[in-house]
Order: structure tokens, then sequence, then C-alpha cells
């Protein structure tokens, strides 16, 4: 995957450098310039050991990938499903389940943890009978989705969290319901983090995170339907902040935290100054030549035709004043200590070229609208009633 | 690249400049031979070794072109039909095919949009005489005259075997004048950055590769007749190139679009203080929608606006201290930081006063 395509293009672009005897300047000449970059990548002053929880979704592989270029030692616990011996050879790979037997710890120290997949406190608990003294860093991947409460614009970490409705217990909660309880229980789940780990952890709180991997088509939507060009139904007026964080930005600033033993609590999404649902989607349209044409339509006409922000357009949510926060969190303290971020065409063109090499049945699903975004015949039913409703407000 | 079977031998008038480099560039990549005739001046010697240099000026003595035969003439530099005519004398009945950069400048008007290459071209005012004998001094002033009469020139010595080319605004790596180059660069400093209008206007610009690489391919394919070249294939507002060209930044620019009319009461040009825009308020509602159905058809492709901006943004980093310093000035296009503030703080107190 990326390391060979990395070495691919080093070798290419020196190449080029050296039988060019080009007398123009060498720049990107290329789309490939863009996108798939190949960064040095410094090495860490003191390699660290680290154990990743999951490691093979979505942020984990980046985190994997920067960690083991910057020379820290990785192991992963994980169930050896959802990419079965992925990094084989490059990592230690222990299995374990954390809604069940997590006993390959047993005995085991390391410097750091990064706990990507928890979503119920129970699995904290079940890591930490192990863990709990033989770590010196504990990292939780946490989400926004904590805060209760949206209505205030970029407020900070201390913002009011989540709570469980009352008479709930969140540890017997059945994993199969955890969903439903999502923003509680990765509140108790950091709750039980800071317990378990007093004073020598950290809680990074994520929003929407896009990127390479990404399965929910959240992000993805946008780079697949711009590169088919054509007409393309926009949501809102195009003045509305969003806020999003490719994965390798999060996955690499979450290994800098380790290496830094940054310890605190920290919203991470980007970028870092507001960025609009238009310039999102115009800057996505400049890595493709396909030359898409934005319709934008206002929230309440897609309300009447069903079309929900977040879900069917993407990365958006109808501004109303309980959600005003959920797209503009404070990044400030994350900032300060050396959250960075990849350009907007850089996301947007490696997105899309991942896209590209997705299976078949993802493919179809994505045409289909089937996890986010929609169809390009729905698409195409809102644009026509949009239009109609224009030309009889017109002729009335 | 993809290398041709069939190799052509290639005169280029010009050459050095800003798209001749990259005409240059992609040629040898093809595999053509290429012989440049300039002064020699510009860009001393920027291709040694790699082509065949004449020396010669359109302007006075090009016999270094005595008894050559080219398969194709490609004609970047000039401005007059006097040019043409001298050239003539030793390439006429010397060369398979003659390719000639003009201009959309060319047009009467340009109050129609989407017109094509059947458009009425500007005539020879009535006070110019001759024609032949205007002088290089004077050349901005007839500009699209001279070179609507430099087109005629040259159908007239090549008939039948000329290719007419009209780009639009010509942007990227090598151009000096600012006329794009203001926006990667203003866009990457970040800040509040002043934007013209509503952002809805269209907007035309051609990669000088993109036109460049065309141009070699026009050449290869024998592609004649008249060509509007400008982009991108389908229609781009001023909102969305900015937009395009803050998604190869990471300086986070913040955008603040001021209406047409209070941007005048700042003289702030439209064009030239804000480069790329011409609203249409003017009339000219067709000097940002060329139609380019044509060359498009013959093959005329694009890079996308992020790698144009990019490469735009890092070739500015490597310009000469004098020229960056006259584009922060706002010398020739653009405008400087200092004005900007001014405009978009006086911007500010108007607002507050409707208010």
């Amino acid at each position: 995957m990326s390391t060979s395509r990395r070495t691919f293009l080093k070798v290419s672009a020196a190449a080029g450098g050296a039988v060019g005897l080009a007398a123009l300047p060498q720049f990107g000449f290329a789309n490939e310039a863009l996108g798939n970059e190949s960064r040095a990548v410094e090495r860490a002053r003191a390699p660290l050991n680290i154990l990743i929880l999951g490691g093979t979704g979505f942020t984990g592989p980046e985190q994997v990938e920067y960690a083991t270029e910057r020379g820290h030692k990785v192991t992963l616990i994980n169930r050896n499903k959802t990419r079965p011996d992925f990094f084989k050879g490059r990592v230690e790979q222990l299995v374990g389940d954390l809604n069940a037997d997590m006993s390959a710890l047993k005995g085991r120290k390391f410097d750091v943890v990064i706990d990507n997949p928890t979503t119920h406190p129970g699995w904290v608990r079940n890591v930490a009978q192990y863990m709990k003294g033989n770590v010196g860093h504990y990292i939780f991947i946490s989400t926004i989705s904590v805060y209760s409460d949206n209505s205030k614009a970029w407020l900070d970490e201390t913002d009011k969290l989540s709570t469980m409705p009352e008479g709930i217990d969140p540890f017997t909660v059945p994993i199969a319901d955890a969903r439903k309880y999502y923003g509680a229980m990765k509140t108790v789940s950091e709750g039980e983090v800071a317990k378990n780990y007093p004073d020598i952890h950290t809680i990074i709180r994520p929003g929407l995170i896009v990127g390479k991997f990404d399965v929910t088509d959240r992000f993805t939507y946008w780079p697949y339907r711009i590169d088919e060009g054509g007409e393309v139904l926009a949501p809102g007026t195009g003045n509305d902040i969003v806020q999003f964080i490719d994965s390798r930005d999060l996955a690499e600033w979450t290994i800098r935290v380790a290496e830094n033993k940054t310890f605190g609590v920290y919203n991470a999404t980007g970028p870092e100054k507001p960025l609009t649902m238009a310039e999102t989607l115009y800057g996505i349209k400049a890595v493709t030549t396909a030359g898409a044409q934005f319709t934008w339509v206002p929230a309440e006409f897609l309300t009447e035709q069903k079309i929900t922000g977040w879900r069917h357009m993407t990365v958006w949510v109808a501004p109303r004043p309980n959600n005003v926060g959920f797209s503009q969190r404070s990044i400030a303290r994350a900032l300060a200590k050396g959250l960075t971020f990849r350009t907007l065409a850089v996301t947007a063109k490696d997105t899309l070229d991942w896209n590209k090499t997705r299976p078949p049945e993802d493919l179809k699903k994505l045409a289909e609208g089937a996890v986010g975004g929609i169809s390009l015949q729905r698409e195409a039913e809102v644009l026509a009633a949009w239009k109609a409703k224009q030309a009889s407000a017109k002729s009335s | 690249m993809k290398r041709l079977s069939k190799s052509l031998n290639i005169l280029i008038l010009g050459g050095t400049g800003f798209t001749g480099p990259e005409q240059v560039e992609y040629a040898i990549g093809r595999g053509h031979q290429v012989t440049l005739l300039n002064r020699n001046r510009r860009r001393p010697d920027f291709f040694k070794g790699r082509v065949e240099q004449l020396i010669g000026d359109l302007n006075g003595d090009v016999s270094a072109l005595k008894g050559k035969t080219f398969d194709v003439v490609i004609d970047n530099p000039t401005t007059a039909p006097a040019w043409v005519k001298n050239a003539a004398q030793y390439l006429k009945g010397n060369t398979k095919h003659y390719i000639f950069i003009s201009t959309v400048s060319v047009y009467e008007n340009d109050k129609t949009a989407n017109a094509d290459e059947r458009a009425a071209t500007t005539p020879m005012p009535s006070e110019v005489t001759d024609p032949y004998t205007v002088l290089p001094k004077d050349f901005g002033k007839y500009y699209g005259a001279l070179k609507s009469a430099s087109e005629r020139e040259v159908e007239k010595h090549y008939p039948g075997i000329n290719t007419v080319i009209r780009p639009g605004l010509i942007v990227g790596p090598l151009d000096t004048s600012d006329r794009f180059t203001y926006w990667p660069y203003r866009i990457d400093k970040g800040g509040e950055v002043l934007a013209p209008g509503t952002g809805n206007d269209p907007v035309q610009i051609i990669d000088a590769r993109d036109l460049a690489e065309w141009t070699i391919r026009v050449a290869e394919n024998k592609t004649l007749g008249t060509y509007n070249a400008t982009g991108p294939l389908t229609p781009l507002t001023m909102a969305q190139m900015l937009s395009g060209i803050k998604a190869i930044t990471t300086s986070g620019a913040q955008f603040t679009w001021v209406p047409e009319s209070f941007l005048k009461e700042q003289k702030v040009e439209a064009w030239t203080n804000m480069p790329v825009w011409t609203p249409d308020s003017t009339g000219d509602v067709g000097s940002s929608r060329r139609s380019i159905a044509k060359a498009v058809a013959a093959g005329l492709t694009f890079r996308t606006l992020a790698v144009t901006a990019k490469d735009t943004l890092e070739y500015n980093k490597t310009r000469s201290a004098a020229e960056l310093q006259s584009q922060a000035e706002g010398k020739r296009f653009g405008l400087s930081a200092q004005r900007e503030a001014e405009v978009l703080a006086a911007w500010k107190v108007k607002q507050a006063s409707t208010k």
C-alpha cells in the first residue's frame, strides 16, 4: 500500500531530477504532487514501546505507519478480523477481544497505550485489569459527541458532557445498545480512563474524521460526487461553517502526543481557521477536472424533501439554534500542543484516489447513497423539484 | 511522457518567455527536434545543448533562417504583422505548418457571452495609415488590431497550412505579470482577504502548460484553423477559484466579498487590482465566457486548478527579490497589504454606518 507507492514516487522524483537536465524549475507537473506525498518523516528522539488497541480500522493504520516510520515499536491487540495480518512482520500482533478475553496482555508493559475502539466503559475496565500500573501513558480516542449541548459556538474542552439516562448502568448496557447512548457511553469511558490512569492519560475528542479507509462515506461522498461532474446538489447557502480532520493528521498528532507525553483533554478537528461548506466543495472541485456545477438549495427545502444534513448532505448540518456548536468547536488547546493539518486539496485528492480502489460492493453502496450521501437519481429528483418550485414562485 | 513515432522538426520563435519554455520541454519530451530563434537575451542559453539555437530579431535581422526548412513553425512573440512578414521572407514555402499564438484580445468587443471564433476581430484604426510601420512603443495601444492584422498576415503567407490559437489569460509558473499569481500569493499569506463582487462572476484562465502541450499536439496532428484557448472546460466562478486556491494552502485565509460598487468608489479596479476578475456590469459579458468548444473538440485538456495554484505558489517563492517586492507593493497587478487593509476597513465602516 502506501509504503511502496511512497518509495516509487521518491525514486521517480529523483530520476526525473537526474535525467531531466531541466532548464525549467520542477514543480508538481502531475496531479500526484498534490497527494500521496512522499514526505520525509523524522525519527523520534526516543523510541517508544506503543500498544495500539484496534489499529486496523480507519485511523489506526495511519498511527501504525507513522509510529513505525518514527522508529517506535508497535504492538497491536485486536481480534485480527477487520484486516487480518494487515501489518504482518512490521508489528507485534496480539489477539484479544475488548468485549471478552484480553489476557494476551497479561504480564506486558508499555510506554504508551492508544485506545482507539472503546465505545463501552466496560472495555476500559477490561484492559485495565492488565494495563493499570503497567503503562506510562494512556491515550483514549474519544469523540466530540461527548458534549451534551451544541447551542453555543467555539466552546472548549470544559463544556458540559453527556450523562447516562437515569437508572441505566453503563457497565451493564449490552454492547449492541452502546450506540444508542454513544455520547454518554464515551463520556463514562473517559471517566473510567481517568480513574484507572490518573495523571498519566490524554483524552482526544476528534470531530468528523475523513480520508482513506473511511467506510462511512461521510466525507468521501463529496470528492466522489464532485468528480462525477454535472449539476451537484449542495446544501444551504454555502456559508455554513464545517469542521473535519484528515485521519492522518489526527493519527500523526496522536503519536506526537505520545512522544511529548502531552496529558489532558483535547478537541481535535480542523481546519485551523473557519472553513465554509462552499469553500469545502469548491476546494474539492479544484482537485478534479470534472467541472462540477453547484446548485445551492436552502435548508428548509431540503427538509421538505427529506434530505437531511450529515446523513444525505454529508459534513454539513442544517443550521439550527441547538447545533451551531456542532461544527464550531474550539481547537485552540490542540493547536497549542502541535496539531497540524494537511491541505484540503491533499485530503480531497487522496480520498478520491483511495475511493477508486474500494471493492465493488462499497462503491455500489456509495452510488446508492446507502451509507452517506444520496444517489444520483435522488439528487436529480430533488434538483428538479427545486427548479419546479423556483419556477412556480416566479410565475405566481 | 509518450514519445511519438514520428519526430517533427519544429522551429519556435521566441521560446524562452512564459509559454515557450513549456512548449520546448514538452516537445523534447515527445521526441521532437526543436530549433529556437530569438535574441538570446531574455534567458540566454536557457536550453543549451537541448535545442538548436538561432539568433535573430523579429524586429530586425532574421536571416539566420535562410535556407532552413521545418515541419512546423510556432510563432509566440509576434505582436505586429511586420514580424510575420519578416519571418515569411525565409519561411514561406519552407514550412508545412505555421502555428500563430494570437490572443482573445483580437475580438472587437466582449459584449456577447459564449461567442466562438467567428466573432468579429478588431479592424485597424483609421489613424494607422500603415500597419507594417507601427512603432513597438505603440504596440500596446493597438494590441488587438495588430494581433488581428498579424493573423491575416499569417493567412496571407501560409494559406491552408496555418493554425491560429487565441489564448485567454495564461497563468502558472514563469508568469511575471502577477495577473493570476497575486491570488495564490495573497491567499497563502492568510488573514482577511479582500475578494471582489459576489463570488458568482465567471472567470476563465489557462495554465501555460496546458496551452503549450496542446500547441505541440496541434502540431503533431496538423490541426488547422482558428481556436480560442482558455479554460476550464465548464464554468468556474470567482469564489470557486479563490476557494480552490485556499484548498492548496494551510493558511486558512478568510474572504470578505465586497460589492463592485464599493470597490469602484475605492478605485480598486477589476482585472488590475482584483486580478482575473471581469464583472458583467461593464457589459463585457464575453470576456470570461469565450466558447472553447472547438479547441476542446481538437484535444485541449486541462490540469486541475489545485495543480495550477500549487505550482504557481511554489514558483512564486523562487522569484527574484525585486519581483517579490513589486508584487508585495501591488505595482503591476493586485494590491498591497496596506491598501487592502484600508479598503477592508472602509468597507466595515460603511457597513456599520448603514446598520
